[in-house]
């Protein structure tokens, strides 16, 4: 019982120490970074979306890492993940004769709009809300939604892991060509001054390669899920 | 939404990864703090009446992107933590046929 009353006591000073930081909330927040993307973010990366500006140019070294997390992780599931990389033809934990007839038919529908969604956000990834990572989770949906329909499904999840590395690595390259024609680490390899539509290229190639390798990873992950769970 | 209401949602997690008994509420209790934090810097970006941070020739007054694009590192991170902890939940399952923290704890062949 005392136990619960210091940790709600302690909750307690956690929240003061909050509120009271919140108090001068307004006086440190301020408009100059917004302002800033304003007015220079669509003329300094082409991308009218700003939020894929900020991940793909004036941040990009912090998505590299990002994806490079999302690498390590899915290598970790596979690794504590009791069944070996080699064996392919498990059994999944998915009964066909439990999922409904129903449900099959329609997802036969839905699986190909899925896709076409995924991909749509993921190369309108600069002009319209989306992205790499957005649209890889929603192709990774759509891939998932096969096992429902097809249980007894091959997959050979080293083949998967060894694309997404590759990926990877393609990406990190990308990232840096720039130093050959920009002299500066992780930016738009075209010139700052080039048109808009131009550089547009580089954030839809990065987008497109970012999608591919988040939507390969989710992916693996639940196969090695399913594979767990027989 | 009031910051304050966002810690208030953390603070629940925290609770949670106090005193619950079972590993895997543990996890859904980090889960919650996560999306605690991703609220808490969703605030920050001057919310009322911006517009999207999608320029056209009508938006002149926008949300700050800064704190959106962080949330999206955010929030693949927590998923793929998510991933990897319940994964361990299942091999410490097949291990020691248990996910209670005291009972896995308790055992004589654990090192604590």
């Amino acid at each position: 019982m005392s136990r619960k009353i210091l940790l709600v006591a302690m909750f307690a000073v956690l929240f003061g120490v909050f509120a009271t930081s919140m108090i001068e909330l307004e006086t440190l927040f301020n408009t100059y970074g917004k302002t800033y993307f304003l007015e220079h973010g669509y003329a300094e990366t082409g991308a009218s979306n700003l939020v894929t500006a900020i991940l793909l140019d004036y941040r990009l070294f912090d998505s590299l890492f990002e994806a490079g997390i999302l690498l390590i992780a899915v290598s970790g599931v596979i690794w504590i993940s009791k069944h070996d990389v080699e064996e392919k033809n498990a059994k999944f934990m998915i009964d066909k004769y439990k999922t409904p007839d129903l449900f099959i038919t329609f997802a036969r529908l839905v699986y190909p709009l899925m896709l076409a969604f995924g991909f749509y956000v993921i190369i309108n990834g600069h002009i319209s809300p989306g992205g790499g990572f957005q649209g890889g989770a929603i192709v990774a949906t759509a891939i998932l939604i096969l096992y429902y329909i097809d249980a007894n499904k091959e997959t050979n999840i080293g083949l998967i892991v060894t694309v997404e590395k590759i990926l990877y690595l393609l990406i990190v390259l990308m990232a840096s060509i720039s130093i050959i024609t920009q002299g500066a680490f992780f930016t738009n390899f075209f010139n700052p001054s080039a048109d808009a539509d131009l550089k547009a290229i580089y954030l839809v190639l990065l987008n497109v390669l970012i999608g591919f390798k988040v939507a390969l990873g989710l992916w693996t992950i639940f196969t090695a899920f399913l594979k767990e769970g027989r | 939404m009031n910051p304050i209401l966002t810690f208030i949602v953390i603070l629940i997690g925290f609770y949670g990864l106090a005193t619950s008994n079972n590993i895997i509420k543990s996890v859904f209790s980090v889960t919650i703090i996560e999306s605690g934090v991703i609220l808490l810097f969703l605030n920050l970006g001057n919310l009322e009446g911006g517009a999207i941070p999608i320029l056209n020739d009508q938006v002149s007054y926008i949300v700050d992107p800064l704190p959106q694009a962080l949330m999206i590192t955010t929030i693949v991170i927590g998923s793929t933590v998510t991933a990897l902890a319940l994964m361990l939940c299942i091999k410490i399952f097949h291990h020691y046929g248990t996910v209670e923290w005291k009972e896995v704890l308790g055992r004589k062949d654990v090192k604590s």
